[in-house]
C-alpha cells in the first residue's frame, strides 16, 4: 500500500524540518557567531534534508503508483 | 547578550512558529495529505515556509553580525570595546565612537568592512577558524590584523570631507593626497593611536553624561 508509505515519509521529513525550525528559533535568541553557525550548518542542514526528503517522497509516490488500464503497453 | 530585536526579527520568529505548528499537525495527522487541501498544507509547511524561514533567518543573522554586540560577544574582543571609551582625543576609534562620527551599534563593522564574513573566501575561512580557536584552541595574547589596515576603510567616509580635503598636512605636497588615495601612504602612519589595548590599564574612560575636566 502506497498511502502508509508516503505517510511515513511525510512524518520523517516533518520531524527533520521541525527539528531544524526549533533549532533556528533557538539560535535567534542570541547574537553570537556560534548561533549563526548552528543556524546555518545544523538547522539549515536539517531543514534541507527534510525538504529534500519531502520532495523525494512526492516523486517516489508518483513512480510507484499503478498506471491506469488504458496506458498499458501492448 | 544585548540582542537587537527589530520588526524583521519579530516577523521571522512568527513565521517560524507558524511553520512549527503546521509541521506538527502534519506529523500527527499525515493522512490529511490525501485531500487537496492537505497536499497544499504539506507543500507550504515542508517546502515553502521552511525555505522562506531559512532565507530570512540567514539575512537576520548577517545583519546581526554587523552589530557591535555581535563582535564583542567574544571574550577576546572585550578590551577593544573598552578602548572605544578611552578619554583621549588622540585615540582614533574612541574619538569616532564618542562623537557619533559612525553609528555606535555598528562601530566595529564601519571601520573593519572586510573582516571575516565580509571579506573574500580566505577571510570567511579565517572567521570559521576564529570560532574554532575561541572554543577549542588557544586565543593569542595579542590580536593583530592579517594585513595592513587599508585606507579605503577611512576614505569611504573621509573622502570628499572638507576637513580631509583642505587639511594643510594633506596638501603640503601634491603627492601626499595621491599616495593616501592609492593606499601607498597609510592613514595610520600619522594617525597611529588606534585601539592601544595594551595601555588600557593606564587610561581614563569617558562615560555619557560626564564632563571633560
Amino acid at each position: 500500500m502506497t498511502q502508509p508509505r508516503i505517510e511515513r515519509q511525510l512524518r520523517v521529513s516533518g520531524v527533520l524540518v521541525l527539528t531544524g525550525l526549533l533549532l533556528e528559533w533557538i539560535t535567534l535568541l542570541w547574537s553570537h557567531p556560534t548561533a549563526f553557525l548552528v543556524f546555518l550548518l545544523v538547522g539549515g542542514s536539517l531543514i534541507a534534508a527534510g525538504t529534500v526528503f519531502y520532495l523525494y517522497s512526492l516523486v517516489a509516490d508518483t513512480r510507484s503508483a499503478p498506471l491506469p488500464q488504458g496506458n498499458r503497453a501492448p | 547578550m544585548g540582542l537587537p530585536v527589530g520588526w524583521s526579527a519579530t516577523v521571522l520568529v512568527a513565521v517560524i512558529l507558524i511553520n512549527i505548528v503546521l509541521v506538527a499537525i502534519l506529523i500527527l495527522r499525515p493522512g490529511l495529505t490525501a485531500t487537496r487541501a492537505g497536499k497544499i498544507l504539506a507543500f507550504l509547511s515542508l517546502f515553502l515556509l521552511p525555505v522562506l524561514a531559512g532565507w530570512a533567518g540567514v539575512s537576520e543573522h548577517v545583519e546581526r553580525s554587523k552589530t557591535m554586540a555581535f563582535c564583542l560577544s567574544c571574550h577576546v574582543m572585550e578590551d577593544y570595546g573598552k578602548s572605544l571609551y578611552v578619554d583621549d582625543r588622540s585615540h582614533v576609534p574612541a574619538v569616532h565612537f564618542q562623537n557619533n562620527l559612525l553609528p555606535r551599534d555598528r562601530a566595529c563593522f564601519t571601520c573593519h568592512t572586510d573582516y571575516t564574513l565580509y571579506g573574500g573566501l580566505n577571510s570567511k575561512l579565517r572567521g570559521l577558524r576564529h570560532v574554532y580557536v575561541q572554543y577549542l584552541g588557544t586565543v593569542p595574547q595579542q590580536v593583530k590584523l592579517y594585513r595592513p589596515y587599508h585606507n579605503r576603510e577611512c576614505l569611504h567616509c573621509h573622502n570628499g570631507a572638507r576637513s580631509f580635503e583642505e587639511s594643510p598636512t594633506h596638501n603640503q605636497n601634491p603627492e601626499v593626497m595621491a599616495s593616501i588615495r592609492s593606499n601607498q601612504l597609510s592613514c595610520l602612519g600619522c594617525h597611529d593611536t588606534v585601539h592601544n589595548v595594551e595601555n588600557l590599564g593606564k587610561a581614563t574612560f569617558w562615560s555619557a553624561g560626564s564632563k571633560r575636566r
